[in-house]
């Protein structure tokens, strides 16, 4: 089981989740907020991608 | 064991060792300035300093730009490649792309020192309305913070790759728990960096009359803010997991796949429990505040199942090595070495510092404190206390290894973080009362004309006595540490005699009774609850209560 992957991709789902929430967000000047999350998210994402590649490449 | 990691650490390639040595004489170089301005800044508040108003800000700004920013992320910077390197024993990856991230943060520590040294005093948060007729002094100011986040966005790039890296011997086998928990630390460091970017790149474009003044820069420091203080807590107790190993030999009782899930429950946390930075905005739902505090208990649940796997894992194995008694198994623990006893006031300065953040975190609690000393009063027991003695434990041991001396005067060094806990004592203690007291965190002269509280100026002093004996003590262990950083005399061997701890090698009888745990978990709470009755109390004796509007 690729257990890192399983991991760090929920990460990437909550926070994607959350960037989602704030950028929709009807109080405050929350775009900031989902910007940051946002960038994280894909970040995130793009790791555990990786860690998927070196299991499969392993 | 502390030998094993410092020969690795000596086994590294030579260009790595170099990098390494480089990134963390440059840490503590601004650990040094940010403690002056430290020491400087309390004296002033204390009364025991007359300086003009001016020089005691731009004190206070040296303070926290070289502490908060450079000492914490080159200090993060250094330890995250030093400890990836030694992984699979074969050095960094990609260590250019390390040398470039290194570079831009570099340029950003001397861009900002020259921001913080010149023009008018913007504290570390850099607020843009106090440079609205000097776009120069914006311009370096915050070009140094996004040259600092440039280079967080890339040097993690080289341990990212380093861990990604298969092991020749165990191709298919996922990373170790420390491995992992280096991967997720790098990848959040690349998430501040970019957080600090989205914060001051506005500014750097409005001084150079390319963009709009950046009005909302004070909400984007909110979240750079969030990130920034929660890295450095991830950090201390990924540091904690390895120095322990390395201490006494003693892994995780609950296995590396239960730790793993503690260092990525850490980042899963982090965007939830965000909110409570919001609570003074004007406009923010009572239903948003009332989530948002209930999120905001969340941001400890990592630490602390971290700080649990740690003591149990602990106290199970001293009582298989022969160790009795509730507290008994913690005189085993190997106090002589300044590593052991840095993370042992770490500890108790956490446990403190916890139950002081659980205060302010309260929707009730937060628009009447955010504005007074008692912010200073509590984060002090996480970025001296905690965080910054983690941080030099681990560097005591790192760079021994890396062709340096031993650190200095061991015998010394091992009272300097108990030292300083006594300075914070005084110090938070003070400051936490001088905050519910009403004392306005940020006003160098509180006198107010005489009208102010006697009792003021009282709390201030003690809190000045309180600040420079934990800078000493600071700096002492700091120095100590950076003494390691000098060539290594001919002849001369590597490292602290070993702890002649090799408690990892024993059998664990089932049923072994782990308490101190879940004991120090429940003092935590007791003390919120005590700290916050405390501040009701307080407050309520005082004539009159105002709310803040700016918050930390």
């Amino acid at each position: 089981m690729n257990e890192d992957f399983w991991l760090v991709l929920p990460v990437a789902i909550v926070w994607a989740i959350l960037a989602l929430v704030y950028a929709l967000a009807p109080w405050g000047d929350m775009i900031g907020y989902a910007r940051v999350w946002g960038f994280g998210a894909v970040l995130f994402l793009g790791l555990a991608a990786l860690l998927w590649r070196r299991t499969r490449a392993g | 064991m502390t030998d094993i990691v410092k020969r690795r650490f000596a086994a590294l390639p030579g260009p790595d060792q170099y990098l390494l040595r480089s990134i963390s004489a440059i840490a503590l170089l601004a650990l040094a300035i940010g403690v002056a301005g430290g020491v400087l800044t309390a004296l002033a508040r204390a009364g025991f300093l007359d300086l003009l108003p001016e020089t005691a800000y731009r004190m206070l700004t040296l303070h926290g730009v070289n502490v908060f920013f450079f000492w914490l992320y080159m200090a993060q910077a250094a330890l995250l490649l030093g400890f990836a390197a030694i992984e699979d024993g074969r050095g960094l990856a990609l260590r250019g792309v390390a040398v470039v991230g290194f570079a831009a943060m570099l340029g950003g520590f001397l861009v900002s020192l020259y921001a913080a040294s010149s023009g008018t005093p913007l504290l570390y948060d850099g607020t843009p309305a106090l440079a609205a007729e000097e776009p120069a002094t914006l311009l370096a100011f915050n070009g140094g913070y996004v040259l600092l986040g440039l280079g967080l966005m890339v040097l993690p790039v080289a341990p990212i790759a380093t861990l990604l890296r298969k092991r020749p011997d165990a191709p298919r086998e996922p990373m170790s728990a420390t491995g992992f928990a280096l991967f997720v630390w790098a990848g959040f460091l690349i998430v501040s960096g970019f957080a600090a970017i989205h914060a001051f790149l506005p500014g750097m474009l409005w001084a150079l009359g390319l963009g709009a003044f950046p009005a909302s820069q004070g909400t984007n420091w909110h979240i750079l803010f969030h990130n920034l203080h929660y890295l450095p807590l991830m950090a201390t107790v990924l540091i904690w997991y390895v120095l322990v190993q390395a201490l006494t030999g003693v892994k995780s009782v609950f296995g590396a796949r239960f730790s793993k899930i503690v260092f990525s429950a850490y980042l899963v946390f982090v965007p939830p429990t965000s909110l409570y930075h919001m609570f003074l905005e004007p406009d923010l739902p009572a239903t948003v505040r009332v989530v948002g505090s209930l999120l905001s208990l969340f941001v400890s649940v990592p630490t602390l199942t971290a700080f649990l796997i740690i003591i149990a894992s602990l106290e199970v194995h001293a009582r298989a090595n022969g160790a009795r008694g509730l507290f008994g198994w913690l005189g085993h623990l190997p106090w002589h070495n300044p590593a052991m006893a840095a993370m042992g006031a770490a500890v108790l300065n956490m446990g403190l510092g916890l139950a002081l953040a659980f205060v302010l975190i309260q929707a009730e609690l937060a628009p009447l404190l955010s504005d007074t000393f008692f912010v200073p009063g509590y984060f002090h027991f996480f970025t001296v206390g905690t965080v910054s003695f983690t941080l030099l434990a681990a560097f005591s041991v790192m760079l021994p290894g890396l062709g340096g001396r031993n650190i200095a005067w061991p015998g010394v060094m091992r009272w300097m973080p108990w030292l300083a806990t006594f300075g914070l004592l005084l110090f938070g203690g003070a400051g936490v009362a001088a905050g519910y007291l009403g004392v306005p965190r940020r006003v160098m002269d509180i006198s107010y004309g005489g009208e102010a509280p006697a009792y003021w100026q009282a709390l201030m002093a003690t809190v000045g006595v309180g600040g420079s004996v934990m800078a000493l003590a600071l700096a002492v262990f700091a120095a100590g540490v950076a003494m390691a950083l000098l060539p290594r005399r001919i002849g001369a061997t590597v490292g602290l005699p070993d702890t002649g701890l090799g408690w990892g090698a024993a059998a664990i009888p089932a049923g072994t009774k782990a308490w101190v745990g879940p004991l120090a978990i429940l003092v935590i709470v007791l003390a919120m609850y005590g700290f916050t009755t405390i501040g009701f109390e307080l407050m309520q004796s005082l004539p009159l209560t105002a709310s803040g509007g700016a918050g930390h």
